[in-house]
């Protein structure tokens, strides 16, 4: 599957530690400005996956290429990376740890400051620059580990869960701030546990399970695939008597409907109506990202 | 080259501002200077006093050989050195007793330091009894009177039996005066026994503070790097900088802090040291011989301890891993005396010659003299030899090790890392 304007591309890569398999035979392609979903259980080879993108490892077999190139200084300038753990000098101030780490991205001191503090604004944490990072709360030391990885302004973004430590608040304001960023045609890579965001946040994405591939592909394509025919309906109608319907289940007003092998929608859509019942709302029904990955995770094992 | 100017800028200046710099860079050498002459002092002052609280000596003279009157004559002679070691020689008097009971009374009271007792047969036993008090672990350290009852018995036993000069050689045989010859021939006075010290402890304290500099700088590096592992910030440099940038950025800061340590040293302390104490005898290519010696020493202790810096998961582990490191270069510290008296030995030599005992080693026999020119390109080939392979080493490491967490590696696993990266 070959995304448009493939920006990083992954192909046939395997890596080994001693008799562990980490990445078996990975192959997908990122596209340029997308939101990019990295998903798999604890343990699958999603940080070794990240690593061998960053060229902090060697792969065993197989190929990783940036823009069609094999990776280079260049384009690690124009990477950023946020990894799992928390790597940030505590005995430093904010402002210190950021104007380092973004110089180290060949960035001039003046813009690495500017974009820094419009940065420190933007997440609301302006007042905290001056503090060490060992003073600052966790959920502050992650904005600050954002920031350190968007303050070179790259053209891609790694973020291997960004939204551990956060808030409900703070966590929404990471989302809106990586979707503008995706707006702004920079190429995001997500790697998080919390499915809805991902939902919420990719349009494409790629699992990996004991360093294998078991999805990969468009969101909604999966979801759809993994879904049954069924529909969500909130209505008052009497579902027990419809000869089109499977089975449905309710819950509070509303209600899931599973139709007959071979009855079209727009079908049972008419019988509703002429049933006399108030309809609010008819959509198909999808099932949630997190019920596909269980159920994939739990086959795959 | 930016990246590498970065790092190198960030690491001098968090070293330069280190609590424990600081105090390596002006307390060491306080304490030092402090240490010694208060050494110096307590050593002088404690004979002083031991010796003082002594007393006289007395004698019970049995054997009636004994004259008195000779006493004055036996004074030992004053050196030609002007400056004595003060408080050592025995300056003590006798006192003549008849009575062994009185002797031993004053004894015991603390009128007497000590009592001689010559029996009646004397001349033919040569037995000497000497008595003295409980007096703490110096009274038996020190020997009150012994060396002027020597003195006397000698000048009795002797005079109007030789002749006045010979009597006097027997008491004094002889005034040393001490000359050196340099090696283009030229001979002169050895000096004072402050220059004389000076000679010996003005490289001696060059040679050690050079030492520390090279130990402290590179210790701050396996410190730095066991801490970026430890917090994970070294996934993120190694995301914006190649291993070898990393490693350089690195190794020039904190060469740069350690230079400035040295450079500190030999402005502030041992060029005025030389200059107005006459310390210094190092000739300018034996200075600056120790100064290469410094930075080649460095540059093969900072790519060891970065390696070993990658091995631990927490700096006190790494640094409990680095002690194999420090521990054998340390060897030839251990054997300072036998290699300072003979810098040319086979074994100075082969210390010389292996890398990790090269740097002290060199640093040694140059603050000793002058040392074979063959020596010196042996041991500086050797030395570049084990810097390439410890930095490439460290390089390699830190591809693989830097994200390794949790279990110590083995010795295998080490080598298969350098194998593989």
């Amino acid at each position: 599957m070959v995304a448009p304007n493939a920006i990083i591309s992954v192909q046939e890569v395997s890596k080994n530690f001693s008799s562990v398999v980490a990445v078996d035979r990975a192959s997908f392609e990122i596209g340029s400005g997308e939101i990019f979903g990295l998903l798999g259980p604890n343990g699958a080879g999603k940080t070794t996956l990240i690593r061998l993108i960053l060229d902090l490892i060697r792969p065993d077999a197989g190929s990783i290429r940036i823009q069609g190139q094999p990776i280079s200084e260049t384009h690690k300038n124009r990477i950023g990376y946020l990894p799992e753990e928390r790597g940030l000098y505590f005995r430093q101030k904010v402002m210190a740890v950021l104007e380092y780490l973004g110089m180290l991205k060949g960035v001039s001191i003046e813009r690495v400051r500017s974009n820094a503090r419009d940065w420190l604004k933007r997440l609301e944490i302006d007042d905290l620059r001056n503090r060490p990072v060992q003073e600052l709360s966790k959920g502050n030391q992650q904005k600050v580990q954002f920031i350190a990885t968007v303050v070179s302004d790259p053209d891609i973004l790694i973020l291997d869960e960004p939204f551990t430590g956060l808030d409900p608040i703070n966590v929404h304001l990471l989302v809106r701030s990586i979707q503008e960023l995706a707006a702004k045609g920079k190429t995001v890579v997500l790697s998080v546990h919390q499915m809805s965001l991902v939902e919420s946040l990719c349009r494409r994405v790629f699992m990996i399970n004991r360093g294998r591939q078991v999805l990969y592909g468009d969101l909604e394509d999966i979801q759809n695939r993994y879904s049954e025919p069924s529909f969500l309906v909130r209505s008052g109608a009497d579902f027990q008597g419809c000869e089109l319907i499977d089975r449905f289940t309710s819950h509070n007003a509303a209600a899931t409907v599973y139709l007959k092998q071979g009855v079209e929608p727009a079908r049972f859509l008419r019988w509703l109506v002429e049933s006399g019942a108030e309809v609010e709302s008819f959509q198909r029904a999808r099932t949630p990202l997190d019920e596909i990955f269980i159920r994939v995770v739990r086959d795959s094992s | 080259m930016s990246k590498v100017w970065a790092i190198c800028k960030r690491e001098f200046l968090v070293t330069v501002t280190r609590k424990g710099y600081l105090f390596t860079l002006f307390g060491l050498p306080l304490i030092m200077i402090g240490g010694l002459f208060a050494a110096s002092l307590l050593s002088r002052e404690t004979l002083r006093d031991s010796q003082a609280n002594q007393g006289p000596a007395g004698v019970v003279d049995r054997a009636r050989v004994l004259d008195y009157s000779l006493q004055a004559a036996t004074r030992p002679i004053r050196s030609t050195n002007p400056l004595p070691v003060s408080g050592v020689g025995d300056q003590s008097e006798l006192v003549a007793y008849d009575d062994l009971d009185k002797a031993l009374a004053d004894l015991r009271k603390g009128d007497l330091g000590s009592v001689f007792l010559l029996e009646a047969d004397y001349l033919q036993s040569g037995d000497i009894v000497v008595y003295s008090a409980e007096k703490g672990i110096f009274s038996q350290l020190t020997r009150t009177g012994r060396r002027q009852l020597s003195a006397l018995l000698r000048a009795s036993l002797t005079s109007g039996r030789l002749e006045k000069e010979v009597v006097a050689r027997i008491l004094t045989p002889g005034r040393f005066k001490q000359m050196q010859v340099s090696k283009q021939g030229r001979i002169q006075p050895e000096g004072n026994l402050l220059k004389r010290v000076g000679r010996f402890l003005g490289p001696f304290i060059m040679f050690f503070l050079l030492t520390i500099s090279i130990f402290m700088s590179s210790g701050y590096l396996l410190q730095g790097i066991a801490e970026e592992k430890q917090n994970r910030v070294i996934e993120i440099l190694l995301s914006s900088v190649t291993p070898t940038q990393l490693l350089m950025g690195k190794m020039m800061g904190l060469g740069a802090a350690g230079l400035l340590q040295v450079a500190f040293y030999v402005v502030l302390l041992v060029l005025p040291a030389s200059l107005l104490l006459t310390l210094m005898t190092l000739s300018p290519g034996q200075i600056l011989l120790s100064l290469m010696y410094v930075v080649l020493g460095y540059l093969l202790f900072a790519g060891l301890m970065a390696g070993t810096g990658l091995l631990g998961n927490t700096s006190q582990e790494s640094q409990q891993l680095s002690v194999i490191w420090t521990m054998t270069s340390m060897i030839p510290m251990f054997l300072a005396a036998s290699l300072m008296q003979q810098p040319h030995s086979w074994l100075a030599r082969s210390f010389s010659f292996f890398p990790l005992t090269a740097p002290v080693t060199m640093l040694l026999r140059l603050s000793t003299g002058e040392v074979p020119a063959v020596d010196v390109l042996v041991s500086t080939a050797v030395l570049i030899l084990g810097i390439v392979l410890a930095v490439k080493g460290a390089a390699r490491l830190f591809r693989t090790a830097s994200l390794m967490h949790g279990k110590r590696p083995r010795l295998r696993e080490v080598y298969r890392w350098l194998k593989e990266a």
